[in-house]
């Protein structure tokens, strides 16, 4: 699991690659770090690349979400799968996220 | 400028940096006592009177005053509120947290005469306790500001440089804004105290009283209605519960035809059984464990819409309704009605 980000203009684009899993949580908190202080920007969160979530994972989105609220900032979470779309239903998320 | 005005200045000039720790104190007890007493307000500000402003003062009318101390302006507050009511609630809040100079202080919306329009605000002398000198505090709308700073502007205040058609216009204008403003006050009573019926009748059950619009979702929500769902659902693996609005479903059960809380608390108890079971379906073979509140409500709907026949296309504007209209929910109501297709509800 891989997490890179990159900005554009006044986008913060993280990109995820791999399986979000437990075990990827750590570090995955880790990387994001940058995204939590980011104030008044667009957050993308790219899931083009990402396999897969779990519950860990859902805890990460959740606490960038409420970290950039709080800074103003939006996110956007783009391009998951059908499994990852099935999991932000299934757990009633799917409607607190801008999901493209 | 003579020598006892030049003394008054003199004073001025060490008394500074008491001024400025008697504003900073002034505003931070005006902060927190309106922060207490929930009072939200346009503006809070305070200024010492600058030297050039004083020596104009001094320059017109110096010899009324002894000291600086007789100089009731000398350091000026104002709070700017929303609405007529809260002037006055202020005025009693700030007559306990300061002394009050009431034969200086001028309620001057009191003071206009029957034959004129006057649109002025609520002026308070005041003394912080342990401190020498006095300062002013005014109290006034966000539109008696709006006109205060207006009426400065074209000079309307001396009252003879501007003709009296002018005057006259500016009159009307005055009392037109006076009534705004005891409009925008006595909507804000009304409202609240349709709030407050609201939520007696919700208290009290009597929910088929009760038409369906924001403030009364709202109402309906804070008591926590799909709370023991949720609670089942998170059960199914041991899940975390997190809070998320949901007042974006309003606009569901509004389409789904309801028309009264009750409406929509009947449709709740009655398919809230197969809300739960469309969960564990989905849920129980995964190891979520965290959930959103949002859950509950959801899968009350995606059941309604099922079992009244509204198919997929009924799931697709359900989505539609709460993230957008989006291409992908048309995938989104796919996959959820082929989660759906094998639970019992759906041949029933």
């Amino acid at each position: 699991m891989t997490t890179t980000i990159q900005e554009n203009g006044n986008q913060l684009i993280a990109s995820f690659n791999g399986r979000l899993d437990t075990a990827a949580a750590v570090p995955t908190t880790e990387a994001v770090k940058p995204l939590m202080d980011a104030a008044n920007r667009e957050i993308i969160l790219d899931c083009s690349q990402l396999e897969y979530i779990s519950s860990s994972g859902l805890r990460i989105f959740l606490s960038i979400r409420k970290e950039a609220a709080a800074h103003g900032s939006k996110v956007i979470v783009k391009n998951i799968n059908s499994d990852i779309r099935q999991v932000f239903m299934m757990t009633g998320f799917i409607s607190l996220f801008e999901i493209q | 400028m003579d020598l006892h005005c030049q003394m008054i200045l003199e004073e001025y000039q060490e008394a500074l940096p008491v001024l400025e720790e008697m504003k900073t104190k002034v505003l931070q007890m005006l902060r927190e006592a309106l922060e207490r007493n929930n009072i939200i307000v346009t503006a809070i500000e305070a200024r010492v009177k600058t030297e050039n402003s004083l020596a104009g003062k001094l320059a017109l009318k110096g010899q009324k005053y002894a000291t600086l101390a007789d100089i009731t302006d000398i350091l000026g507050a104002r709070i700017v509120t929303f609405y007529t009511d809260d002037v006055d609630r202020i005025a009693a809040i700030t007559e306990q947290l300061f002394e009050i100079d009431w034969e200086n202080s001028v309620d001057k919306r009191k003071l206009h005469q029957l034959d004129s329009f006057g649109y002025n605000s609520l002026h308070y002398i005041c003394r912080l306790p342990g401190y020498e000198y006095r300062f002013e505090l005014q109290l006034r709308t966000t539109l008696q500001h709006a006109w205060a700073a207006i009426n400065h502007d074209t000079g309307y205040k001396s009252g003879v440089e501007i003709p009296r058609e002018y005057m006259r216009q500016m009159n009307r204008l005055a009392g037109m804004l006076e009534m705004v403003d005891d409009e925008f006050s006595r909507i804000r009573t009304e409202i609240n105290n349709y709030r407050r019926r609201v939520q007696h009748l919700v208290q009290n059950g009597r929910l088929d009283d009760v038409s369906l619009d924001g403030d009364t979702f709202r109402s309906y929500l804070q008591a926590k209605p799909l709370d023991a769902l949720n609670k089942r659902i998170a059960a199914i693996n041991q899940a975390e519960i997190m809070e998320t609005p949901l007042i974006r479903y309003l606009r569901v059960f509004k389409a789904f035809g309801c028309n009264t809380l009750g409406d929509v608390d009947r449709l709740i108890h009655q398919y809230e059984d197969d809300a739960y079971r469309l969960a564990r379906h989905q849920l129980g073979n995964t190891d979520l464990d965290i959930i959103s509140s949002a859950v509950g409500i959801q899968n009350i709907c995606i059941v309604y819409i099922l079992r009244t026949g509204g198919g997929k296309i009924g799931l697709n504007r359900l989505f539609d309704t709460l993230n957008g209209h989006n291409t992908q929910n048309e995938q989104l109501a796919e996959l959820t009605y082929e989660q759906a297709r094998n639970l019992p509800f759906m041949k029933q």
